[in-house]
């Protein structure tokens, strides 16, 4: 790092909303002020006092832990870089629309010479925010409202609200997030919620009232959530038409299950990493809470990627799952696993593959898919460094596999089933990052290995998906 | 004998005694019993002595509204069209309006009320000519929701939508019933012989709308038109029990495509306008108190995509615009 | 489904004969199936029966959910999902195999106003005391209705299909009815069908219909089924000629076939005899 120069302690600056702003971009700004007094790199400095000011309803002992360190500084530059990653902190609480920091001599009896005070100039979030939304899609709109209470009851509680009311169906879900003070990583959210999903791939219809409690927390470099989850499951046909074997899985059931995920990522981005690795491991297990649903069902996620050759990255990607019904009950249709479609198996319609009848997909008990893509910037690298980042072209080769297994036969014929009938494509394509959560996948796809009723998408396919291989 | 029986129901149109065949039904048992009733012909339900009509004001038991009671408690004031039924014909008589009410109502229902062309242009229109102001914009709503609500329930399929697949199903069967009425009557003048009975002020009752109530979807009707004795029975008993309604003009020329809007050239004008300001004040006010104590921030509708941090964004949008 | 794509589905159906694995979907009929649905249920079996056509007698706890209608029986014949009675017997006329072709035009609406008569009294006087009857709903309809269900999702179906039925009631004018009245309700439907029937083996002479199979199915499940009280028995059993009438049935077309056909597939419980 190069030489800061700082114009003799006047408040420092700080421009808000920087959230989204790397490290590095901070790194440059600061470098080329203009000076005008001594140099205070080397000089040993003590922080006195570290105030925040603006506080309404937020609880002071719950920000104690985040600004702590602030004491800790021994010069100028730590002071600088401390106080940023306090205010940085500040903000990750979802307490705070802005926070500015100053930066200045301590003054009064106590003051020291090479003393100096850190105050925190927070404005509050609204107690109360609203939203409203309409959506229209195909034959059908929906208007949604959400409620937000922000910092709730001052310790950085959040309670939320929304309300979705369709031509179709409506649907509602109020969550309630408590973090531990000092610690916001670990934290703990309560659902209630209604949702309806329509499937036609399966003509089914589910309609999941239900409860949740969620525990989150990290451990070393991975992230865990322990989950409870009751909820009541209605499912019905999409249509007259839908075959028998959906027919017969209509009606109402109950699942409690608990489940545990671990994640280690270390990737730099969600949508479109260039480095670093993403292994992810969920576990559910039902039945023993009470309900009608009993199985246990483990799914893994593991995504590797490299930079590789001219800025492109080289990314490598393994699913698997299995779920194994207890006590001779079939699993439901609504608990297997589905594949295919623009984001997993590319070149098969969406959740088109494997078992089947009379052209609704009824899901497997077990899966595995692979992927393997070279990202690589778009020809010609148009609107460079703004918005042709959004996109990369990629040239894929996926493969994967769903079907039923017959759990008295063994591991060995487990595998032989599994390595049986692989379906798999290749092809190219433009991938769109949608912000931090999603992204648009336009591909030309080659599909292989087809089975007897899989549905296969030959040539141009488009989709969007948070999960993708 | 007590007090004269009084009966309230909904007046008529179309050349018939009532609009409503529940009402006409009643009416018509009545004359068949020579039952001397005191009818009072409204246009407001809420004058009625239990809220729905018909109704049957009786001296000492207070009011009955059912059509199925009212007659019962006719037949128990001696007033008994079907005296001279045999046990069989009896039985048949229950029979068959178990058939009307689980096959014809439901598609009389539906044309009348569900119906969207019927509805708007027959149906809503005229309740709300006639309906007292200020309940003529609150009740046909109200009557339409509570129809659909009671075909929901009838069908026993709460998710039932309006459409032609429902369509189809319920003239069907409303089809089939009137061919069936149809096979039954025979060549006679009444189901049973020579004299009207319960059952004919049923039939009477509910396939008496249809043939003269105009409407612009009228599948029904085409069909019931092509049973002649079953149209003959009904203007047989129209002309031979209600001649006066009959022979009275017609209330107001019906047009079944009518022009421009329902109320430009009605004398509900005037009240619109005060309604529609009355309306705009409360709107403003309501608003003001909304805003005032409650700071619930709008947000623009957005696009189609569903995002938490939409209500950041927007604010910052609308600070850009105040620098 | 369009029209066309419909008639020419029907036409195929027309075309194939009656499977040999046709079958009966209901509710379980030891532990949840209540009166009202195994009365349809064995009005459905009887009527099959009468037209001599096998159908196996499938158990299911969400046969309700399954049911195109909503409604329980249905059948699984080919791919065809046909539920109710009415429907069934146009299926099964589609297919050539019909008992009221023998009936004249007269007859016939008749045969029709009886079953509606059946329907809309003997029916719903079911549901109600199934439903409406607190002491019925609270010992007998609900904990049956639910038994497939945990908790706490086997109350509130349970309430929600009372909530329901109870909307019903409401909508056709008999939420006012006291059970006493319900009853009388009974007896005059009872005695409706007693009079046409009069001293005919069956309602149209010799040959059954499928209003026989009708009034077969509830007045049998009626006079076999325990509830709190036997109120409902005692009104019917006054109809000598119905008792009769059922005896005769199930002797024809139920003892028969199970000495017929060694492995009974037929899940009917009690008897008359």
């Amino acid at each position: 790092m190069g030489t800061v120069h700082a114009r003799s302690l006047d408040p420092l600056p700080m421009q808000g909303r920087d959230l989204g702003v790397n490290h590095d971009d901070m790194e440059g700004m600061e470098t080329e002020q203009e000076t005008k007094q001594e140099i205070l790199e080397n000089r040993n400095i003590v922080v006195q006092h570290v105030n925040i000011e603006g506080l309404g309803r937020t609880k002071e002992d719950y920000l104690g832990h985040e600004i702590s360190d602030v004491f800790n500084a021994k010069n100028l530059i730590d002071v600088m870089k401390r106080s940023h990653d306090a205010r940085m902190k500040l903000l990750r609480l979802g307490c705070f629309k802005d926070v500015e920091v100053l930066i200045d001599v301590s003054e009064g009896a106590d003051a020291l010479p090479n003393g100096l005070d850190v105050t925190f100039e927070v404005t509050e979030l609204k107690r109360m925010t609203g939203s409203y939304n309409t959506m229209v899609g195909n034959n059908e709109g929906s208007m949604v409202l959400g409620l937000k209470l922000p910092n709730a009851l001052g310790r950085g509680e959040k309670a939320t609200f929304q309300f979705s009311y369709g031509t179709k169906e409506t649907s509602y879900g109020l969550s309630f997030f408590k973090p531990q003070p000092g610690n916001f990583e670990r934290n703990l959210t309560l659902n209630l919620y209604k949702v309806t999903g329509q499937f036609p791939w399966s003509s089914l219809k589910e309609t999941d009232r239900g409860v949740s409690t969620e525990l989150n927390f990290p451990l070393w470099m991975t992230t865990h959530t322990l989950k409870w989850e009751g909820v009541w499951r209605e499912l019905g046909c999409l249509a007259r038409s839908a075959s028998f074997a959906v027919r017969e899985e209509s009606g109402h059931s109950l699942k409690s299950s608990l489940s545990h995920t671990m994640a280690i990522d270390t990737r730099n981005s969600a949508i479109l990493p260039r480095r670093g690795a993403l292994l992810r491991i969920n576990q559910e297990l039902a039945g023993y809470t009470g309900g009608d649903a009993s199985f246990l069902k483990e799914d893994v996620e593991l995504q590797l990627n490299r930079p590789f050759l001219f800025g492109s990255v080289l990314s490598a990607s393994l699913w698997g799952g299995m779920l194994m019904p207890i006590g001779g009950k079939p699993s439901s249709i609504a608990d297997r696993f589905y594949l295919g479609g623009p984001t997993s198996v590319r070149g098969f319609g969406m959740y088109s593959i494997g078992p089947q009848s009379e052209g609704d997909y009824l899901g497997g008990e077990a899966y595995w898919a692979g992927g393997l893509h070279l990202y690589t910037p778009l020809p010609f690298r148009p609107g460079r460094g703004g918005f042709g980042d959004l996109f990369r072209t990629h040239f894929f080769l996926n493969a994967g596999n769903l079907c039923n297994l017959n759990y008295g036969e063994g591991p060995r014929a487990h595998l032989q089933k599994m390595a049986e009938c692989i379906r798999w494509s290749y092809g190219a394509g433009l991938v769109l990052r949608l912000g931090n959560i999603a992204r648009l996948e336009l591909n030309y796809c080659i599909p292989m290995g087809v089975q007897n009723g899989d549905r296969i998408c030959d040539g141009v396919q488009f989709g969007a998906g948070i999960r993708f291989l | 004998m007590a007090a004269p029986l009084e009966l309230y129901s909904w007046k008529g149109d179309w050349g018939l005694p009532s609009v409503d065949a529940d009402c006409l039904t009643v009416l018509a048992y009545a004359k068949f019993a020579g039952a001397p009733l005191k009818v009072h012909k409204i246009t407001n339900p809420w004058r009625s002595p239990t809220g729905t009509l018909p109704a049957l004001k009786t001296g000492e038991e207070g009011s009955v509204s059912q059509p199925s009671k009212i007659i019962i408690h006719l037949r128990k004031q001696k007033y008994n069209a079907d005296y001279d039924l045999s046990a069989k014909e009896g039985a048949d008589t229950l029979a068959f309006v178990s058939l009307l009410e689980e096959k014809l109502l439901p598609a009389l229902i539906y044309t009348l009320w569900v119906d969207a062309k019927n509805y708007v242009d027959v149906t809503r229109r005229w309740y709300a000519e006639n309906i007292p102001f200020p309940l003529n914009f609150l009740l046909p709503s109200r009557m339409h929701n509570q129809q659909m609500e009671r075909l929901r329930l009838v069908r026993g399929d709460p998710m039932l939508e309006p459409g032609e697949e429902l369509e189809k199903e319920l003239y069907r069967d409303a089809v089939e019933c009137m061919t069936l009425l149809s096979q039954r009557l025979g060549s006679h003048k009444f189901f049973f012989g020579d004299s009207p009975s319960s059952l004919d002020a049923y039939v009477f009752g509910h396939l008496a709308p249809l043939l003269k109530i105009k409407l612009p979807n009228g599948k029904l009707e085409q069909h019931l038109s092509s049973l002649d004795n079953l149209r003959h029975f009904c203007t047989n008993i129209l002309v031979l029990y209600f001649p006066t309604e009959v022979r009275e003009p017609p209330t107001r020329k019906m047009s079944v495509f009518p022009e421009g809007g329902d109320f430009d050239n009605e004398p509900h004008k005037r009240r619109n306008q005060i309604l529609s300001v009355l309306v705009s004040i409360g709107a403003m006010l309501g608003y003001a108190i909304m805003t005032g104590i409650v700071s619930i921030k709008h947000i623009r509708p957005q696009g189609a995509i569903e995002s938490s941090v939409v209500v950041e964004e927007e604010e910052e949008e609308e600070e850009g615009e105040e620098d | 489904m369009s029209l066309a794509a419909e008639a020419f589905v029907s036409q195929m159906a027309a075309a194939e004969p009656w499977p040999e694995n046709a079958t009966l979907y209901q509710p379980l009929s030891d532990e949840q199936i209540l009166l009202s649905d195994n009365a349809s249920s064995l009005a459905v079996q009887a009527y099959l029966k009468m037209c001599a056509l096998p159908v196996r007698v499938s158990c299911r706890a969400n046969a309700e959910f399954m049911s195109p209608s909503g409604k329980v029986p249905f059948i699984h014949v080919g791919n065809q999902v046909v539920s109710e009675l009415g429907p069934i017997v146009q299926f099964t006329k589609a297919k050539g195999h019909s008992l009221s072709e023998g009936l004249d035009d007269v007859q016939r609406a008749e045969m029709k106003a009886y079953m509606e008569l059946v329907n809309n009294m003997l029916l719903t006087a079911e549901l109600y005391i199934q439903w409406c009857d607190d002491s019925t709903a609270g010992e007998i309809s609900r904990p049956r209705y639910s038994s497939p269900y945990s908790w706490p999702l086997s109350h509130i179906l349970a309430y929600q299909k009372q909530w329901e039925v109870r909307r019903k009631m409401n909508a056709i004018g008999w939420a006012g009815k006291s059970l006493e009245q319900v009853y009388e309700d009974v007896n005059e439907c009872c005695q409706a069908l007693s009079q046409r029937l009069g001293t005919q083996l069956y309602f149209f002479n010799k040959q059954p219909t499928e209003l026989d199979a009708l009034v077969f199915g509830h007045i049998f499940t009626i006079l076999t089924t325990r509830l709190t009280s036997d109120a409902l028995a005692e009104r019917v059993k006054g109809f000598s000629n119905l008792l009769s009438f059922c005896k005769r049935i199930e002797q024809t077309f139920f003892e028969e076939a199970d000495q017929s056909s060694a492995s009974s597939l037929h899940s009917k419980g009690p008897s008359l005899l």
